[in-house]
């Protein structure tokens, strides 16, 4: 095949176009910090299929229990082995991931709604109902997060509900607290008072001058805390006041393998490996994001 | 220029306003007793020295002070009080009758937002438009201050323009309701030279076009003297004199001001050494007796000890002084 064009000599040696999609990705890239967040990125972006789908990915059923298959070693039949009950550990892992995703992703969500508005009208509005709203909102962070929790489950019982709103109502201070800090240093800004001048409300200024500014340390702080959740849910799960049983769950998952750690240790491994990835790629990520937005240090709790 | 006729009413009157900030026990007196009033369509200059209170004007006159500042006085616009009206009535006035442009054009634009909202949102704060519509509005409102391509340019966030473009976006958002009156507080401080001519011819245009009452304030003579009918000058805080703009420039009627223009640097004065006014502007939060300006004043005599009010000397110049009139033949300005 004779080629008609192949494009001015100097661009062939250098053998390196510059197309306008590899300097989006590039600038992309930029966005989430270089390598460890775009590492980070990927990595989640990975879990969250494999967790969107379990369905299709888990190659059996996660709760299909099986006597004549009890702690079998990993092999062709069931690739991470399987456990007391003879069921897939694989396919259990993939489920519990996305359960245990789900709790983290519902709880901060929860937190955000909350702790926005809170950080919001607290850090705009300033005097009285700073103090009352960030004073109400400390008495939370003056319990231990994980006692907090277990009274909350105390009061109304495990499942994967109460989880998300326990975890929810520990980040909610944190939250409140970043956006909160955030809104001082943007409400400083000329240009708030260059919407003032233009005669624009203060619920059109919150809305469209506060929010978009404070979103990048709000963005930084929710992933951060992702990771954060997806530990206490499992650690509440551990103790057997997360997600009940049958749900598979990674933190259940840990406390049962823990039982059969020496006879099959492929049970608590799994949980532990897929766990500690998702943690690790919410971290790069939220760190990553914190340097490609430019969110300073400090600012992170 | 056009000069407006002397008989044209008041839009803004300013009668004994004072500002004031109280810090830890501390109070620093920032405006102290000024009054002037400005006439419709005429562009009254203020010019001062660094935190003469000039900007604390500004921010007084548009409603803006922080709710900590102790505001006295009377403010009147078209010959209603505005002081003591509620914070919406002021937000209705504000980018609407009365607008503000700010020292640094950059800042005054929130950097995530598309410029062309940030002029929309003067137009959508102020009248029941569609979005369409405001939008179409504020792309003439931009293409008005000299904006090119202003239809593609809607979009673009500011930090793809540069200062004295985002200049053009501010006047752009400050007129697109047409008020009858723009403060602009030090509009060209930040730019270039050459920028500063431009924005300066472009709101001598845009105000040729519609009468609005323009009040500049500025710390540059040679701004005064190119757009002003008329000047006060402010000295720590209080207004010292208000007079036409040859009379400042030819007759200064306070010793305040005359030591300003002689502190301008002149080819004429060639070799000699630049003219500066001995001593320090008052503490502002120290209480204050008599003249503010009577420690550095070469015409001090004892009755300055009393604060003496502002004066007429003609009908178009008036001075706080208590030797104003009699100082300036003695003055050992040439040029």
């Amino acid at each position: 095949m004779t080629t008609i064009f192949e494009g001015p000599p100097a661009l062939q040696a250098a053998g390196r176009l510059d197309y306008p999609e590899r300097r989006r990705l590039r600038s992309l890239a930029r966005r989430v910090g270089g390598a460890p967040g775009v590492v980070g990125l990927l990595l989640l972006l990975v879990l969250v299929l494999l967790a969107l789908g379990a369905p299709v990915v888990a190659t059996h059923s996660p709760v299909a229990v099986n006597p004549l298959a009890v702690l079998q070693s990993p092999h062709g039949g069931a690739l991470l082995g399987t456990d007391e009950l003879g069921r897939d550990v694989f396919s259990r892992v993939i489920y519990g991931l996305r359960t245990s995703l789900a709790v983290a992703f519902g709880s901060v969500a929860l937190a955000v709604l909350v702790g926005l508005p809170v950080g919001l009208l607290a850090g705009y509005i300033g005097g009285v109902v700073d103090m009352v709203l960030m004073r109400s909102v400390d008495l939370l962070l003056a319990f231990p997060a994980l006692l907090l929790a277990i009274v909350i489950v105390a009061i109304l019982g495990a499942g994967e509900a109460v989880t998300i709103l326990a975890v929810g109502i520990i980040f909610v201070p944190i939250i409140a607290r970043v956006v909160r800090s955030a809104v001082l240093v943007v409400r400083g800004h000329s240009y708030v008072k260059g919407a003032r001048a233009r005669g624009a409300s203060h619920l059109r200024i919150m809305a469209t001058h506060v929010v978009p500014n404070i979103l990048p340390p709000a963005v930084v702080q929710a992933s951060v805390l992702t990771g954060f959740a997806m530990l206490i849910e499992a650690s509440l799960a551990f103790l057997g006041l997360g997600v009940q049983p049958p749900t598979p769950d990674l933190g259940s998952m840990l406390a049962e393998g823990g039982g059969y750690a020496t006879q099959a240790p492929w049970i608590e491994l799994a949980a532990g490996v897929f766990l500690a990835l998702a943690i690790l790629a919410f971290n790069l990520t939220g760190r990553g994001l914190q340097r490609g937005l430019g969110v300073r240090d400090e600012v992170i709790q | 220029m056009t000069r407006p006729a002397v008989e044209a009413p008041p839009i803004v009157e300013l009668s004994h306003a004072s500002v004031a900030f109280a810090n830890e026990g501390a109070t620093t007196s920032a405006v102290h007793d000024v009054s002037f009033s400005v006439r419709e369509g005429e562009i009254f200059g203020i010019v001062g020295e660094s935190g003469c209170g000039k900007s604390t004007l500004a921010q007084m006159l548009m409603g803006l002070l922080p709710g900590t500042a102790k505001v006295s006085g009377s403010l009147r616009y078209k010959g209603e009080e505005l002081l003591g009206q509620s914070a919406e009535e002021w937000r209705r006035l504000r980018g609407n009758r009365m607008s503000l442009i700010s020292q640094d054009p950059r800042a005054a634009l929130d950097a995530v937002t598309p410029i062309g909202h940030q002029v929309a949102e003067t137009i959508r704060a102020h009248r029941k438009v569609s979005r369409r519509e405001a939008r179409a509005l504020a792309i003439a409102a931009l293409a008005d201050t000299g904006i090119g391509r202003a239809e593609e340019r809607y979009g673009d966030p500011p930090h793809r323009f540069s200062g004295g473009m985002c200049q053009r976006v501010v006047i752009a958002a400050a007129l697109a309701n047409q008020p009858d009156l723009l403060i602009a507080d030090e509009p060209t401080t930040a730019l270039d030279v050459t920028i500063q001519a431009q924005i300066l011819a472009l709101l001598r245009g845009l105000r040729e076009r519609s009468n609005m009452t323009v009040i500049l304030i500025t710390h540059d003579m040679g701004v005064i003297a190119q757009m002003c009918d008329r000047v006060g000058v402010m000295y720590a805080g209080e207004l010292v004199e208000v007079a036409n703009v040859q009379e400042i420039f030819t007759r200064p009627g306070h010793p305040y001001t005359e030591a300003l223009f002689g502190a301008i640097p002149s080819a004429r004065r060639h070799g000699q050494p630049l003219q500066t006014i001995p001593g320090q502007v008052p503490d502002l939060s120290k209480p204050l007796a008599g003249c503010r300006f009577k420690d550095r004043c070469r015409y001090r005599i004892e009755q300055c000890d009393q604060p003496p009010a502002l004066a007429e000397i003609s009908p178009s110049q008036a001075a706080a002084c208590w030797k104003r009139g009699s100082f300036r033949s003695g003055g050992d300005r040439r040029d």
